[in-house]
């Protein structure tokens, strides 16, 4: 958030940020200074000059200054035509051109400068329109929207020339076009479109805008180049959902060890690492290298990891494990395993609880003390997965095949069990404690995959900015976007720069949440692909909705489909537990007084476990009921005919599916 | 007093939009802010004084997932 100073620019007193560049502060005061090497998405480089202004400093001493670069951080006074600036800028337009006469660049700022003609005639002149002016802004897009350093400048004075190293194509290019983008004369041009796409340059559009934000706006926002994820983990904590404990609560005073600046110091060393596309200017992938295991097959030895990300950091606080060497250590053998991170450490954390409630005990688990924290228990259970030995070859099936089995066989409570074991339709779910949010409940337990994010993350929007109040408002948000998340499996493409960037001015957009600018990007690349020019959110929502309806029939199909299968376990909606209740007690009675309209005082925590939880299933079987409609499904959780003849999939052998489940 | 996000906040002579951000424990990266519709560029949250009453709204753009 930033101070204002007072300067004074051509004898006009004006406010500007501090530590903006001067070439803002006069650009905003509506003054006009030339420039030649700046671009709007590159960090300045001052190297043509032609941006330079006189100055006075609070010291009353007067200098010259390039605009681009010289940060505002004291009252000073600004002078952009003064006589000696107005000199040196035509001694510069001449200059440059006598070098390059043609180009178009190069003529129209001589001309702002008073320049159409040059006293000076060398050896080195380049006449030719495209002619490339040196001015360094291909080198700049190389290193900043990309992470590379491929194009750059070598030789020296009249020598000098933007090459790749030792004049030879880099192999290390992907022709991501930024320097042709950035190119003020054309002399970078994209010859090759291997992929024929029908519109080259709208696909180039669209992407350079992210380009330029990750460059720009992803050190003030995310951070998503530097630390990946791994943001999420604070955000969480800070919030109060963090999963801690199997979800009992939402965050934790030793989380801070696991927090993303905590891996960047200690751990990650490379960006780019995993199976995402090269030359992605976001690169959210982080590894750690090296790491020395300290248990397992490869005890000892030094290993490259593959993250950790944020849902198998959160998986470690879910485990009660803050250490960020357990994160790692668990992240290399899952992988190395074959094991889903979320799926381990969701169900170890179930089995902590049920452990340390006694529901099982050493007995059953083999001689592991499974108790929150014991990060080497947790690592040995692993193990025991992988190999099919011992507690491992139980816990490997899952935490719905466990339920069964400790109910049936070792007399476990089945209540508790069902409410702790958090699971949806008999996958895990993914690490958000989405007790406060119940349009976040309905996201998990009606997705058609499983509880995974892949349907929407509505915790913000529900809990923290209260957008969507009423079951219609969620019913819409349940509506679009699941929709709008499965189009992207449609394409291809990835979800991540969609909102972990967004465009500086999406805060005037109307629908924010929806950041409208990144999907009329998205929609403008898909046309710029297949050579169509109609896509609209219409068209988009139609062409998911298809899919989707087709993915819930399957979903029936596979015994999960209706609406028994779309409840969640109670953690997820609410404290199951006295301990839980009291953990955020102000909350809770908060909520029984104004939403309940239950007096707390006097009742036990027991008791108001009870009533709480009366009220939000209540809520929950009232907003399904609005969200199937929105959806176009039965009340029981089946699409209906109409639906599916609206969309065009009315198959018979679709029809004959969902005809028995219709009302 | 105010409303954050329909939540009330006691309101205090001169608190600006940081202000108010701080009192609600509001630390995330991509806030959007308005103030009785009016939307406040990040630049300004330091300068610009919220009003008694006022309605503010701080929208958290949801990511991640």
């Amino acid at each position: 958030m930033a101070e204002k100073i007072k300067i004074t620019i051509n004898d006009k007193e004006v406010e500007a940020v501090k530590d903006s560049t001067l070439l803002q502060a006069v650009r905003a005061a509506g003054e006009k200074v030339p420039t030649l090497c700046h671009h709007k998405d590159l960090a300045p480089d001052g190297n043509c000059r032609l941006c330079i202004c006189e100055i006075e400093e609070a010291q009353g001493h007067k200098r010259i200054v390039t605009s681009c670069n010289y940060p505002v951080r004291e009252p000073i006074k600004v002078w952009t035509h003064s006589e000696k600036v107005v000199k040196h800028r035509k001694l510069l337009a001449e200059m440059y051109l006598s070098r390059w006469p043609s180009a178009r660049p190069v003529k129209a700022v001589a001309k702002t400068c008073g320049v159409t003609e040059t006293r000076f005639r060398g050896d080195h002149t380049d006449d030719k329109e495209e002619a490339c002016i040196l001015c360094g802004r291909c080198v700049r897009a190389c290193e900043e929207f990309v992470i590379e350093d491929i194009v750059n400048f070598a030789g020296r004075s009249m020598h000098r020339q933007v090459t790749m190293p030792f004049g030879e194509v880099d192999p290390h290019c992907i022709g991501c076009s930024s320097c042709a983008y950035v190119c003020p004369t054309g002399a970078i041009k994209i010859v090759d479109d291997l992929n024929h796409p029908a519109d080259a340059v709208k696909i180039r559009n669209a992407g350079m805008k992210i380009n330029a934000e990750m460059a720009r706006l992803d050190p003030l926002q995310n951070r998503m180049r530097q630390v990946g994820t791994g943001n999420i983990v604070d955000v969480m904590d800070q919030y109060d959902i963090l999963p801690v404990m199997n979800y009992k609560f939402g965050s934790h005073p030793e989380a801070k060890k696991i927090y993303c600046d905590v891996f960047r110091n200690n751990y990650w060393t490379q960006n780019q690492c995993d199976g995402c596309w090269l030359g992605c200017s976001m690169a959210c992938a982080k590894a750690t290298e090296p790491f020395e295991l300290k248990t397992g097959p490869y005890k000892g030895q030094k290993v490259i990891v593959d993250g950790p990300e944020y849902e198998t950091i959160a998986g470690a606080a879910n485990m009660g494990c803050f250490d960020p060497e357990f994160a790692i250590e668990y992240n290399f053998y899952c992988d190395t395993y074959g094991i889903d991170t979320i799926s381990f450490s969701t169900c170890t954390a179930f089995v902590m609880e049920a452990f340390e409630a006694g529901q099982i005990t050493t007995e059953h688990t083999g001689g592991l003390e499974l108790k929150f924290g014991h990060t080497a228990a947790a690592l040995e259970l692993l193990h025991q997965m992988a190999k099919g030995e011992g507690f491992g070859v139980d816990v490997g099936q899952g935490i719905r095949w466990l339920k069964k089995k400790w109910v049936a066989e070792y007399g476990a409570d089945e209540r508790f069990l069902q409410d702790i074991g958090m699971e949806v339709k008999g996958l895990e779910v993914s690490e958000y404690v989405t007790k406060e949010s119940l349009a976040q409940q309905g996201g998990y337990s009606m997705a058609v995959k499983g509880p995974q994010h892949d349907e929407s993350w509505l915790i913000f929007m529900d809990m923290v900015n209260n957008q969507i109040p009423t079951f219609e408002d969620k019913a819409e948000a349940l509506y679009y976007f699941p929709l709008w998340r499965t189009w992207f499996g449609l394409f291809g493409l990835c979800k991540i720069i969609w909102n972990d960037v967004v465009p500086a001015d999406n805060y005037r957009e109307k629908d924010a949440n929806k950041v409208p600018g990144h999907v009329r990007s998205y929609f403008r690349y898909v046309e710029g692909m297949l050579g169509i020019d109609d896509m609209s959110e219409e068209k988009m929502l139609e062409q998911s909705a298809r899919v989707y309806n087709l993915q819930r029939i399957i979903c029936r199909l596979l015994g999960y489909g209706h609406r028994k299968d779309d409840y969640p376990p109670y953690r997820m909606m609410g404290p199951v537990t006295a301990e839980e209740y009291e953990s955020r007690q102000d909350r809770y009675d908060k909520q029984l007084k104004e939403l309940v309209k239950v007096d707390p005082t006097a009742k036990s925590s027991a008791e108001k476990v009870k009533i709480l939880r009366q009220y939000r299933e209540d809520q929950y079987e009232q907003m399904m009921d609005v969200v199937y409609k929105r959806k176009g499904w039965t009340r029981g959780g089946i699409p209906t005919l109409a639906r599916l003849k609206e969309l065009g999939i009315d198959l018979p052998e679709l029809v004959e599916i969902v005809r028995p489940y219709q009302e | 007093m105010i409303t954050v996000n329909s939540k009330e906040l006691p309101w205090l002579p001169g608190m600006t939009v940081a202000d108010v951000l701080k009192a609600m424990n509001y630390s995330y990266a991509l806030i959007a802010v308005s103030v009785n519709d009016q939307f406040i560029a990040r630049d300004d949250y330091d300068t610009f004084v919220v009003e008694d009453e006022a309605d503010v709204k701080a929208l958290h753009i949801c990511h991640g997932g």
